[in-house]
């Protein structure tokens, strides 16, 4: 048998795993999505085109050009922050310290906790009779009254964008560090000979060398957060008024609160093509980066 | 001759030791989970098992928030499952699936069917007039009052009559200064009902049926006397905390625990929960508020148990039923869970449901004149979506987003569009 | 002057690290606090930072009336086996991608497992739910612990793949030409140099697994099956979350997941240097 053979069976575990679990029902989904299935009358399912699309861009009772632009905001603000304060992170664990270890395992932990179960214990801590937040507030006078943080729309969508940052901070923190200690410190040297200061070396070593790993952590982080529904649906499933409603979690209205599994496939099918269109545009604007086009 | 009889009779003999060894194991699942109740289902299950040596029951009890999804994703992969729990929200949809057996071959030969309250057959009969299950428990709103605290503001609970004093004294205790606000707020999780029990007593002709169809045809939402039901509400909300605009039912009671909205209208099994975290000489139940017309129109919550269309084991199943819903150990379960129980005998001999706080009850099925209990169209094709759709509107609403007659004209476009 | 740049310079780190660890750390602490807290402290007002007194309440709850150590069984069994299933699994297709002769075939495949993670996985769940109760395999820890398997192996074999695309070819080219098989070099020379990815890709495994919840409440039927997810999940009935007995649960079932976290995480650091840094 030749190696080539041999590799290529290595793999085939992973593909028919991947192909019966997860391709075999996506398809039927795509079915779905085109067809009227409603779990409270489950012998009138039938073909309807794009009917469920129409119905999710024009509902009135839940309007799609809002929850497109939470989702829109719950991605790159989240992103943003998790990015940055992870990015912050990174470098300051960098340079050893006293401590670094038992000090990393404490901040890294977010990593490790379930997002729904997160979800709830945060909505437990804006709560606004009895959070924490307000109770702190309130003890250091700056309030007198808890403030709504998940009942008041102007506060909701900023209260769960927080807490996905809060998760995030750890996912990009390690995969930067770990980027970021394989830079050759000999390239450092010749920076600090030419006379670059901190920021300089920054900029001009370290950011370029591990591109890669920013271009891949931030496009597989992404994907993530738009498809990963528990903080939203553990902290306020929507409300107040929509105003925490995005694209994930509205799938999960449809499916849990109207049963309408035609729907919930066709915003499944929304979301899919969006992260497509995305990782298209994505991946041909980082070639061109590496090519030296941009 | 002697031999051929030997014969047969160790052979009868036989079969008899054979099927009298034969265990039936019955699969019931339960939707409406909490541990508690879990426990009074185990101890049930206990004592139906001591009677019954060859029948076994082994308990389902998925987490309440994903139960009603579970329960459907298994009757869609025809999972084994004999017995299940059917809510008034699920019926139509369980019934619609052809998952429900009709039970009314079983009810007549059962004797106690003829102690069920009217209300009783009423729900049993949701869909098609045919009973596909027998109900266990019924929630219908009463008023709960915090009696220490409105002693205080010199208010008697006895005096909340209309939903007039309601507001009136809600008013009197609101003084968000000292954190005591007036009404406890429902704000998500099907919260259409509370104003909805209010504004619907201002309506001189509701239609017990359907409360969002008029007898005339029209829906209820072009009513100007249900629009000045929901102006009241308005004001009622305006007593209570801004928060309460996402409160679910634990933050309903968390919030009259405390103190902080001391008039809360509520289900029976609230009683229960209550008493574990409140004396009870700090709280009372009062009957449900009237409007003006000097009548209101509950809704009446219940759950119960069905037999699964595919089961193998009908008449196992329905033994299980029969032996749930006797007065006794419906009785039992009820008085430990709080809801109100099934069976007139119970009713009639039983002082628990007519004492102390369950009194505001017995009062409310001693008047039908003034408490007409009535339906949602739950088996409307529109119903699905409609708790979201108006929890969404509802807080708009009270945040102020939108006027309210611009949600009513919304409202009665959903519901006289087909 | 040079002094005071330093001292100011520790100072502002100091402060920078302090504050990232106290955001970590605020629901931590409030769920410790909460789970020694007795039913009536939980709900008073004002509240309080610290509990009036330490209450076990919680936790002998846990483990008497809600059976937790079964449930403790059961997460251990199917995080563990499942994350070693997944772990050969996604090593041999990894190195199987990395080494594959067809650049071709090897993007190809590679972009197959990417487009697995544009998937909303909720949507997945009532087809596959249908699918495997036609063959009885509901209510089933085998069978939930294939689809957990199914459901990181994606991500373990871009991770792996991008691991094995460091080591260099020339390590094992001297192994081949001896007459080594594929299987054999793998095991004997790439394993243990990449020893800390493998950690890595482990650990990663083990806390998504263990902290699954949806898939497995809708797989699972039987009370002695039930994982912690959904054993904490049941802790939220009609009449809201038991913050007392909840906080308690959060707090056992994150210990696990901190060991292994712990242990790990040394090598994560390490090992992702390899994987992640190549695409």
């Amino acid at each position: 048998m030749s190696r080539n053979l041999k590799l290529f069976i290595m793999v085939l575990p992973t593909i028919i795993l991947l192909v019966i679990f997860t391709y075999i029902p996506i398809g039927q989904e795509i079915q779905i999505a085109f067809e009227n299935y409603n779990l409270y009358n489950l012998s009138n399912i039938y073909f309807n085109g794009f009917d469920n699309f129409i119905d999710i861009f024009t509902s009135v009772d839940f309007n799609f050009a809002q929850i497109v632009l939470n989702t829109v905001i719950w991605v790159v603000v989240s992103l943003v922050f998790q990015f940055t304060l992870g990015f912050g992170l990174a470098l300051l664990l960098k340079k050893p310290f006293k401590g670094r270890g038992i000090y990393s395992g404490l901040v890294f932990y977010p990593w490790a906790v379930s997002g729904f179960a997160i979800g709830l214990v945060w909505a437990w801590i804006f709560n606004g009779q009895f959070g924490l937040i307000n109770g702190i507030l309130m003890r250091l006078g700056i309030i007198n009254q808890g403030i709504g943080f998940l009942s008041d729309p102007h506060f909701a969508l900023a209260s769960v964008i927080v807490v996905n940052i809060w998760y995030g901070i750890p996912f990009f923190a390690i995969m930067l560090l770990a980027a970021l200690q394989s830079v050759p410190e000999e390239l450092y040297e010749a920076a600090k000979i030419d006379g670059a200061g901190r920021f300089r070396r920054l900029v001009n070593v370290t950011i370029p060398y591990i591109r890669p790993t920013i271009a891949s952590t931030i496009l597989l982080r992404t994907m993530w957060i738009l498809n990963f529904p528990d903080i939203i649906y553990a902290m306020t499933n929507g409300g107040p008024a929509n105003s925490t409603n995005t694209l994930a979690n509205y799938m999960i209205i449809k499916m849990y609160s109207f049963y309408n599994y035609g729907q919930a496939a066709a915003i499944g099918f929304i979301i899919m093509s969006i992260l497509m269109i995305y990782a298209i545009i994505y991946l041909s604007i980082f070639s061109r980066l590496e090519r030296g086009i941009i | 001759m002697k031999k051929v009889g030997l014969l047969v009779l160790t052979l009868v003999l036989a079969i008899g030791i054979v099927s009298l060894g034969e265990t039936i194991t019955l699969n019931f699942m339960q939707v409406l989970t909490s541990p508690q109740r879990t426990a009074w289902w185990e101890q049930v299950i206990r004592d139906f098992e001591a009677l019954n040596p060859n029948i076994k029951i082994n308990l389902i009890s998925p987490p309440y928030e994903q139960a009603d999804n579970k329960l459907t994703t298994m009757l869609m992969g025809k999972q084994p499952l004999d017995i299940i729990e059917v809510r008034d929200y699920t019926i139509k949809q369980l019934v619609d699936n052809g998952w429900l057996t009709n039970l009314t071959p079983y009810i007549a030969t059962w004797s106690a069917s003829k102690t069920l309250i009217p209300l009783a057959w009423q729900a049993a009969k949701t869909v098609n007039n045919t009973p596909y299950m027998i109900p266990q428990s019924f929630f219908v709103k009463a008023l709960f009052v915090r009696t220490d605290i409105l002693a205080k503001y010199g208010i008697n609970p006895n005096d909340l009559k209309t939903w007039q004093d309601v507001l009136d004294a809600c008013q009197k205790l609101y003084n968000p200064s000292k954190n005591q606000y007036g009404w406890d707020n429902r704000g998500r999780n099907s919260p259409f009902i509370f104003p909805d029990t209010l504004a619907t007593s201002f309506v001189e002709n509701a239609n017990p049926d359907n409360l969002y169809i008029l007898p005339n045809g029209q829906t209820i939402f072009t009513s100007p006397q249900y629009k000045a039901g929901w102006e009241m509400y308005i004001k009622l909300f305006k007593t209570s905390p801004q928060d309460s605009i996402n409160w679910g039912f634990d933050s309903q009671v968390n919030s009259f625990v405390s103190g902080v909205t001391p008039i809360l209208m509520q289900d029976p099994d609230t009683v229960g929960l209550l008493n574990t975290m409140l004396d009870k000489d700090q709280y009372t139940v009062v009957p449900l508020p009237v409007g003006p017309t000097g009548k209101a129109y509950p809704n009446y919550g219940f759950n119960g148990l069905g037999i699964v269309s595919y089961s193998q084991h009908k008449e196992a199943a329905w033994k299980f039923i029969a032996y749930v819903s006797s007065p006794e150990v419906n009785a039992w379960f009820n008085k430990n869970y709080g809801p109100l129980p099934i069976s007139s005998v119970t009713y009639e001999n039983d002082p628990y449901f007519s004492t102390g706080v369950y009194s505001a009850w017995a009062y409310m099925m001693k008047h039908p004149e003034k408490y007409i209990f009535s339906n949602y169209p739950f088996n409307s094709p529109k119903w699905p979506g409609w708790p979201s759709i108006q929890q969404a509107d509802m807080q708009s609403l009270l945040l102020g987003n939108i006027s309210l007659d611009a949600v009513l004209a919304k409202w009665n476009n959903y519901w006289s569009s087909k | 002057m040079k002094k005071l740049k330093i001292f100011l310079r520790s100072l502002l780190k100091f402060m920078a690290l302090g504050g990232y660890l106290i955001f970590a750390l605020i629901p931590l602490y409030w769920v410790l606090i909460t789970s020694f807290k007795g039913p009536k402290e939980l709900y008073t007002f004002p509240i309080t930072f610290w509990p009036k007194s330490l209450d076990i309440e919680n936790y002998k709850f846990l483990f008497s009336f809600a059976n937790f150590g079964i449930y403790f069984r059961n997460s251990l069994l199917v995080s563990l086996g499942a994350s070693f299933g997944a772990l050969i699994v996604s090593v041999l297709s990894g190195y199987g991608l990395s080494r594959i002769g067809s650049k071709k075939l090897s993007n190809g495949l590679l972009l197959a497992m990417y487009l697995t993670q544009m998937i909303p996985g909720f949507l997945l769940m009532l087809p596959l739910f249908l699918m495997l109760s036609k063959f009885g395999m509901i209510n089933n820890l085998f069978v939930l612990g294939i689809i957990y398997i199914d459901m990181v192996i994606a991500f373990g074999t871009i991770m792996s793949k991008g691991f094995f695309d460091r080591i260099p070819v020339s390590l094992e080219e001297a192994a081949l030409i001896d007459g080594c098989g594929t299987l054999e070099v793998l095991y004997r020379i790439v394993l243990p140099v990449s020893l800390p990815a493998i950690m890595a890709i482990f650990s990663f495994f083990f806390v998504n697994i263990w902290n699954e919840l949806f898939l497995a409440v809708m797989f699972l039927s039987s009370n002695d099956k039930m994982t912690i997810p959904a054993a904490l999940n049941s802790f939220i009935s009609k009449a809201g979350i038991s913050w007392g007995v909840m906080s308690a649960g959060l707090v056992v079932a994150l210990l696990p997941t901190i060991i292994v976290f712990a242990f790990a995480q040394k090598y994560i650091i390490a090992g992702l240097t390899e994987g992640a840094v190549k695409e």
